[in-house]
């Protein structure tokens, strides 16, 4: 694969909007095919997506050649950013005719390199497209409705359509004739983009994209945070990757929100160590949060949105206060808050919208669900308009997640693959039952599913290890048992369920162990693990004592 | 040693079957042996008390489900007590209930055969 991007095989957790993609591209065949913008907050996922939809297309069919452009914000101008567009299609495709991965590497590629190159392929249909492209390479905007169409030509000519898939769309606002920003520009992707035989998938940040004209009529495809199974699996990369091994706290994973990027940055720095501990992660965060990559990355988007330092100062008070009040802001509010104009207001609010911090609702502003970006913004104004020491700062984190780390009770039990081991975890779970103080019919129905998860755990494991780890994890008011088990993979990639052994489901009973297990728990999940499978069961306590309340309620 | 025994009385062709500990495959296969053995034996009710069954497993619950057709076919009936709410939650979602009476204790479960024995004489 050209990009930096991850094996195909370490993409996980989006299937489902990658084969969604894939079906909406390959419509194209019988001009069914629909433009999509992908939309989501930053570090979802959203290039991440394009990219292995690109390998995709690239590698595993034939009918459509696929063309993968990220908008480069040093080449906006109309004359760079034609060029640079044309070459790259004109190498994307001729690479796609014979597989040449090493023509995807076109950085650097002049357009008489481009030239030489369609000569030697003899593709009469680039040569046109060129000849046309030098032809009016004196009128910025007539090349650049050149290069934009060139897929739908190459597809009219060739019968083989085009799926342009472009990232950081939304830098295309700043495409400009001699320096003059001129919105008419990025308006030209209306024409390619109204061809049937060239669907455009786009993606970038999601705000300015949304606020585009030319992107105002596209199919928006939500790309949504990473379930609990994509995240362990991109953990297990990760692991792989930097040779490491540990086990994230699950209140830590939870904080991130099932952000890839925040995940891999957390995991990352945690992974100096060969064997981090549950400190180590926690610390790993606070770095981040406080000067690593998060925060790094999340000061960028800020500065880019808002180049005026004591605008920046401003929108930093203003980006702080929306996270700590309840209700939605509007700009008259802000304004009143921080003695500034309407105007100021208004351009603050917009810019944090812009740059992904806050979301922006019918005149109102509020804050955008991300944990993380709630302590960066805490962190930010810590420094930048409290200026307090580092060292301090790093306390107040720590106090701040330690209640939350010390309000979990965590129970690690590991058992011999022995007859009636399952016994052994069921009675742990009612004594931890007790010393929690937990409605003994709830774990009552608990064990029956920590039964039937061992159960699952012996049957499926075909591993070295005869153990079967049990933990029994609870915060708040939740609880969360979760029983690995060395062996082989048992869950369907499709349902992320398990499937059954042959010979095992032919035997009476069989089958009733997941239904149990869903019955009893208010979540069931099966992930992959170091050691192989992990059973998760989820029980909501609070949602069990409200409904025990209101039975008692009725009957009385 | 293994965390399941059994044990039975019976008067009057009335059998009580004592299960104990952890009703899984093995013990569940020893409860449909020694029923169909009190079957042979003529008795017309089986009362299964499950006070001192402290867990069940989907495989032992499951073979419930030969003893509920043997009993049928020696026209005998079946009845369950003493159940804790979970089991009987488990015994229903696997559809077993339907073919069983089920009792608070065992006295509730003589009492009705009582009356039953009555009506019918």
């Amino acid at each position: 694969m050209l990009f930096k991007t991850l094996q195909e095989k370490d993409f996980v957790g989006r299937e489902h909007e990658l084969s969604s993609l894939y079906t909406r591209i390959i419509g194209a065949h019988s001009e069914k095919a629909e433009n999509a913008v992908l939309s989501g907050p930053r570090g979802i996922g959203k290039t991440e997506l394009l990219k292995q939809l690109f390998g995709i297309l690239f590698w595993k069919q034939d009918g459509i050649a696929p063309f993968y452009y990220a908008v480069n914000p040093a080449l906006l101008s109309a004359e760079a950013f034609s060029r640079s567009y044309l070459i790259a299609f004109l190498c994307h495709r001729l690479a796609f005719e014979t597989k040449d991965q090493s023509l995807l590497y076109f950085d650097g590629m002049s357009l008489d390199g481009v030239s030489a190159l369609v000569e030697d392929r003899g593709a009469d249909w680039a040569r046109e497209i060129l000849e046309q492209y030098r032809q009016c390479s004196r009128d910025p905007y007539s090349a650049l409705r050149v290069a934009l169409t060139a897929p739908n030509r190459s597809a009219q000519t060739t019968r083989i359509p085009v799926a342009v898939l472009i990232d950081d769309f939304h830098l295309t606002k700043g495409l400009h004739i001699d320096g003059a920003s001129d919105p008419r520009l990025a308006s030209l992707f209306e024409e390619p983009m109204s061809f049937r035989k060239t669907p455009h998938v786009i993606t970038g940040n999601t705000a300015e994209v949304q606020e585009m004209p030319v992107a105002s009529g596209l199919k928006r495809i939500s790309v949504e945070p990473l379930g609990p199974a994509g995240v362990s699996s991109n953990i297990l990369t990760l692991f792989h990757a930097y040779d490491a091994k540990g086990n994230v706290p699950p209140l830590l994973l939870r904080h991130l929100g099932g952000n890839p990027f925040y995940v891999r940055c957390v995991v990352r720095s945690a992974c100096a160590k060969d064997k981090p501990v549950e400190k180590d992660f926690w610390n790993a965060y606070i770095q981040e949060i406080m000067e690593g990559t998060l925060s790094r990355y999340w000061s960028a988007a800020l500065k880019r949105a808002i180049p005026d330092l004591g605008l920046r100062r401003a929108a930093l008070a203003t980006a702080h206060k929306i996270y700590h009040t309840r209700e939605p802001l509007s700009c008259q509010r802000i304004a009143t808050s921080f003695s500034l104009t309407d105007n100021q207001a208004e351009a603050i609010a917009q810019a944090l919208y812009l740059a992904g911090y806050v979301r922006g609702e019918f005149g109102v502003f509020r804050a955008m669900e991300d944990a993380v970006l709630r302590d960066i913004i805490d962190c930010f104004y810590s420094v930048e308009i409290l200026a307090k020491p580092s060292h301090d700062l790093e306390r107040e984190f720590l106090e701040r997640l330690l209640p939350m780390r010390e309000d979990a009770v965590h129970y690690d039990i590991t058992l011999p693959m022995n007859k009636e081991a399952e016994l052994v975890a069921a009675q742990c779970l009612e004594q931890i039952g007790k010393n929690l103080d937990i409605d003994q019919d709830i774990i009552g129905q608990l064990k029956i599913a920590v039964i039937e998860g061992c159960i699952n755990a012996i049957e499926h494991s075909k591993g070295a290890e005869n153990k079967i780890y049990v933990s029994v994890a609870s915060e708040r008011d939740r609880l969360e048992i979760s029983i690995e088990s060395s062996g082989q993979e048992f869950i369907v990639q499709e349902t992320g369920e398990p499937f059954g052994d042959r010979g095992i489901s032919k035997a009476p009973g069989r089958g009733w162990g997941l239904k149990l297990m869903k019955r009893y728990a208010d979540d069931v999940r099966f992930e992959k693990t170091l050691r192989g499978v992990k059973t998760v069961l989820i029980k909501n306590l609070r949602k069990t004592a409200d409904v025990k309340k209101e039975d008692k309620a009725g009957h009385e | 040693m293994s965390n399941f025994s059994l044990s039975s009385k019976s008067a009057q062709n009335v059998a009580v079957m004592l299960p104990k500990g952890y009703i899984n495959d093995m013990g569940a296969v020893s409860l449909e042996r020694t029923s169909e053995q009190l079957l042979g034996a003529g008795m017309s009710t089986l009362i299964v008390n499950f006070s001192d069954v402290q867990f069940i497993n989907s495989f032992g619950v499951s073979i419930f489900s030969g003893m509920v057709q043997k009993t049928l076919e020696h026209n005998s009936v079946l009845y369950f007590t003493n159940m804790k709410k979970v089991h009987r939650d488990v015994f229903e979602m696997m559809g077993l209930i339907k073919h069983v009476k089920v009792f608070a204790d065992e006295e509730e479960a003589l009492k009705f055969l009582k009356r039953k024995r009555k009506y019918v004489e």
